[in-house]
């Protein structure tokens, strides 16, 4: 029931809306210098509010002594050291922490881990925007999925728990969110990412970058791919299209595959085929075939037994030598 | 007397009370190293494709040291970090040195060897019908790399750093020495290396930071195929021009040498608190010259001439040169605080120029040598660009809702097909139209659901089997039920069309992962992790046999199931020793073009001794099999035992 009660006749006839306001009563008239002189009122400078204020990182540690000990070896404990935040690093994140000391209240602290990610990455970029893994970040699937900095990096903990370096570390953390992809690597075709030979961050940048799923280039804008396949780097005089087109996806699964070479055909020539096919699909490249073999006797099943340098060659249009 | 005073004194001395515990020292080296011996059981199946999958060997092994050192002087360095993993004749072993002084200097050395052996019949066996067991593109080879960075931290606006890269591989396969109407598998060495420098500068201002780098590199390949002293029939089996075609000998060596310089560009500016603009610039230009050399002798077919030739000698000079130009820029302007604009471009310039000059000589009997000189030039370019724009808006603090589009063109200059030249190159574009959308809820920070989708109606594209009409979505959902039980799932779906005559290509690929992490009380007892992934992949595609045969429909499926967990059981114990066993692996079962059972079980079981120390067993099976591929399966056990010291 509503309170105060209405009367049977306030509640069966409400007052009539109408479209703009109309002064001729004088309460309406006396609302609207009310209503003026409210807004005027809030309109006048006001004497500011008083700056929060800060605890110190002692008071923080005081009842936060486990992340307190932690802390001690992290990077961002420099902070002590700045001009602008001696003396309370905890709250150039957490923001000023006096009321929270009084209170223990956890209502009263900024909590980065626990604010929407936007908030809590810009946090985080007030200082560190200027890093250059950040000059990609737009581009990465990571801030378009609204992925907060404090998603990855743990921040209390020890530099190496910081920022990971460990190949197995950071695939863990990965696999954590990417169990698809984690699932693909144990395929019996795969890079040795399972076996911590290598890290998601050989290939990927997870800050993003450029390239398509933050892919990661050497030597400016080569694809990542070449850091250890460089035999494939080229320049090639005679280049296979689709590698540099589309890039080594184009063949081949790169987390992981059932296939040899981590193709993504059961059988080489149906790979090869599915593009070099006599069927006038043009526009498409490769409608054509580059030769007529009878696939029906074995030699010709694996077109890269004769066209071996498929990546490309330096000798031979063909790609066979 | 005496005797009996100093009595009393010692037990008076040994009754006092202790002194009160020194607080624990701070240890300057602190890590894990972890060591002992693998043993295998005979391998079951075959073994060449047990070496070409897992690859793992007997003996004494370090499997991992990870070692942590602080200076207290903190004069050289305030910490030292190393590690290495997988030592002592495994496939892959990594060390990693990383060395920083705050103020000063951070340096990284990283090292990586990773073996690579591949021979799998099934992949390129002309000769598997006969019953001849050889993949006829076959590696025995490893890969080295060494990266090197030193970057110096001399104050807050400006960190001068250089790195140096090697990366070399050697080893020896099998590969085909082609020849017209025949080719003949013969053994094949490889060796590469390359050695890349570089160096910059970051620049650091309040609202500005630039990042200015340039280097250069130098690769050298170098390969030889070369025979044994025995004659070599090939592939072809029937006569051709009723001659039995063979190799007696033959030789090729192929030498590259290739350089590259580089440079890149980038900023991030943040002109004012809502406005942040950051962009790159990329250069580089690798080039190659190559000298080639063949000679060969047996009896062969000369198809351009129509004749028998019994000698071969060529020579070859070629190069390459390939200009590349990349550039990038995104914005994002947040007009209102619930509000954020996102601006992306991107453009990649690539230009490819290779010529070649080609000098031939064949020897046929009765007759003078055939020589003959060729010329061929080729040149690919390709010009690609992209334009995003996205607006996300915080509806409420929980629910952040996205949505865009984003622009792709291009064009590209291919040669003409081989059995069309003399004819114009060709010049495809590519064209695409793609919305975005996408979201993200979070509640209570306890579910995490994150969605992204993106369509596109097709356009012009540059191949068969290239994204066309499409349509992809991903979700990713994470609940946190209780401090101690996690929920995640994934769904992803790609579905891929191009409906053009001739090509009707169809391809639909879907996945979806459940996983589980159940820790009570921070998994000291019993905790359990386990991830289960179904996916499925249809793919059709009109295409026809170059053989003539009639045009058909080319199917691929591949569709299976993905399950790892680790099961960590804490067993009764006494005091310090509190045993632990782990129950676990992965499997991997997949039906469609090329049907898999991979299995990779694994159990452990841990006994700590003394507070840093722990001995454990460990049992694992890893076993393929392929109904298709019966005789690429494989079955092996493996023990290890080692110890694993804290320090």
């Amino acid at each position: 029931m509503a309170w105060p009660p209405r009367t049977a006749k306030q509640s069966h006839t409400p007052p009539p809306y109408r479209l703009g306001v109309s002064l001729s009563s004088p309460q309406h008239l006396r609302a609207a210098v009310a209503a003026i002189l409210l807004c005027a009122a809030s309109a006048w400078p006001q004497a500011p509010k008083p700056a929060p204020a800060y605890a110190g990182s002692e008071a923080c540690a005081a009842c936060h002594d486990d992340l307190a000990k932690a802390f001690r070896k992290n990077p961002h404990q420099g902070l002590e050291g700045r001009r602008d935040w001696q003396g309370k690093a905890c709250e150039a994140c957490h923001g000023p922490g006096a009321k929270h000391a009084e209170s223990a209240a956890a209502a009263d602290i900024r909590n980065p881990a626990k604010l929407p990610a936007a908030e809590s990455e810009q946090a985080c970029l007030s200082c560190h925007r200027q890093a250059p893994a950040q000059s990609g970040r737009i581009h990465g699937g990571h801030a378009r999925s609204q992925m907060s900095c404090t998603a990855c990096h743990l921040v209390h903990r020890q530099p190496e728990q910081l920022t990971l370096n460990n190949p197995a570390a950071v695939n863990r953390r990965c696999a954590f969110c990417h169990a698809a992809e984690w699932a693909e690597f144990q395929r019996p075709h795969s890079h040795r990412l399972v076996q911590g030979a290598m890290s998601c961050a050989d290939c990927h940048d997870p800050h993003g970058g450029p390239q398509p799923r933050s892919a990661r280039a050497v030597s400016a804008n080569e694809p990542g791919c070449f850091r250890c396949h460089g035999d494939k780097r080229g320049p090639f005089p005679f280049e296979h299209p689709p590698r540099r087109l589309e890039g080594c996806r184009s063949c081949h699964e790169p987390h992981g595959s059932t296939n040899p070479r981590m193709l993504v055909r059961a059988e080489v020539r149906f790979l090869c085929l599915e593009c070099h096919s006599n069927i006038g699909s043009r526009p498409a490249l490769g409608g054509l075939p580059p030769a007529f073999h009878d696939l029906r006797s074995a030699r010709y099943r694996n077109c890269t037994i004769c066209h071996s340098r498929i990546h490309g060659s330096f000798v031979d249009r063909r790609l066979t030598r | 007397m005496r005797l009996a005073a100093l009595l009393l004194l010692a037990l008076l001395l040994g009754a006092q009370p202790p002194a009160a515990e020194a607080p624990p020292a701070e240890r300057n080296l602190t890590g894990a190293v972890d060591f002992g011996y693998r043993v295998l059981s005979g391998v079951g199946g075959d073994f060449q494709t047990y070496r070409s999958v897992v690859n793992l060997g007997e003996g004494p092994k370090l499997f991992a040291l990870d070692v942590g050192l602080e200076s207290p002087s903190r004069r050289l360095f305030d910490r030292l970090d190393l590690r290495l993993n997988s030592w002592g004749g495994d496939p892959y072993n990594t060390a990693r040195l990383e060395a920083r002084r705050q103020g000063a200097y951070r340096f990284t050395a990283d090292y990586r060897n990773i073996a690579y052996f591949d021979f799998l019949p099934s992949f390129a066996d002309p000769g598997l019908e006969r019953g001849v067991f050889l993949n006829q593109r076959s590696l025995d080879s490893y890969r080295r790399a060494t990266d090197l960075e030193l970057t110096l931290l001399p104050g807050k606006r400006f960190t001068p750093y250089v790195a140096y890269s090697r990366n070399a591989s050697r080893g020896r396969g099998v590969t085909t020495f082609v020849l017209d109407a025949n080719e003949y598998p013969v053994p094949h060495m490889l060796r590469d290396h390359s050695d890349n420098v570089r160096g910059g500068l970051r620049l650091e201002f309040p609202r500005l930071h630039l990042a200015l780098e340039g280097g250069g590199i130098t690769y050298h390949i170098d390969q030889q195929v070369y025979t044994f002293p025995e004659r070599n029939f090939g592939n072809a089996l029937r006569p051709v021009f009723a001659q039995t075609l063979f190799l007696d000998r033959g030789n090729q060596s192929l030498d590259v040498r290739g350089s590259s310089r580089f440079a890149r560009a980038s900023f991030i500016a943040h002109p004012a608190g809502w406005a942040e603009l950051a962009g790159q610039f990329q250069f580089s230009q690798p080039e190659s010259t190559t000298r080639y050399s063949q000679n060969n002798t047996g009896s062969f077919v000369d198809f351009a001439s129509l004749q028998l030739y019994s000698a071969q000698l060529t020579a070859l000079d070629s190069r390459a040169r390939q200009p590349h130009t990349s550039g990038s820029f995104t914005a994002e302007i947040r007009p209102f605080r619930r509000l954020r604009l996102l601006e992306a471009w991107l453009t990649d310039r690539l230009h490819n120029a290779g010529s070649a000059l080609l000098s031939d000589r064949l020897l046929v009997s009765g007759q003078p040598p055939d020589s003959r000189t060729l010329a061929a030039a080729q040149r690919l370019a390709l010009n690609y660009n992209q334009q995003e724009v996205s607006l996300v808006v915080d509806v409420t603090r929980h629910l952040s809702l996205r949505g865009g589009h984003r622009y792709v063109w291009g064009n590209a200059q291919t040669p003409p097909p081989l059995i069309a030249l003399g004819t114009p190159p060709e010049r495809p574009e590519l064209r695409r139209h793609v919305a975005l959308a996408g979201g993200t809820l979070r509640l209570a920070e306890r579910l995490r659901l994150a969605a992204d989708l993106e369509a596109a109606p097709g356009d012009r594209s540059y191949f068969r089997t290239s994204l066309h009409r499409y349509q992809r979505g991903k979700v990713r959902a994470r609940y946190q039920m209780r401090s101690w039980l996690l929920f995640t799932a994934n769904f992803s779906v790609l579905n891929n069309q191009n409906p053009t005559p001739g090509i009707r290509y169809d391809f639909l690929s879907r996945q979806n992962t459940l996983a589980a992490q159940f820790t009570p009380g921070g998994g000291k007892r019993i905790s359990l992790l386990a991830e289960y992934t179904r996916y499925t992949l249809r793919s059709e595609l009109g295409y026809r046999d170059p053989g003539a045969a009639p045009a058909g429909m080319s199917f691929y499926r591949d569709n299976g199931h993905a399950a790892t967990g680790l099961l960590e059981l804490g067993l009764p114990g006494s005091g310090a020793i509190q045993p632990r066993l782990s129950l676990g692996g992965a499997m991997t079962a997949s039906a469609g073009a090329r049907p898999a059972r991979y299995y990779q079980p694994v159990g452990r079981l841990a006994i700590p001794f003394g507070a840093r120390g722990e001995w454990y067993g460990e049992w694992r099976w890893y076993a393929l099999t392929q109904p298709f591929y019966l005789f690429e399966g494989f079955r092996n056990h493996q023990f290890v035992t080692g110890f694993r010291l804290s320090m």
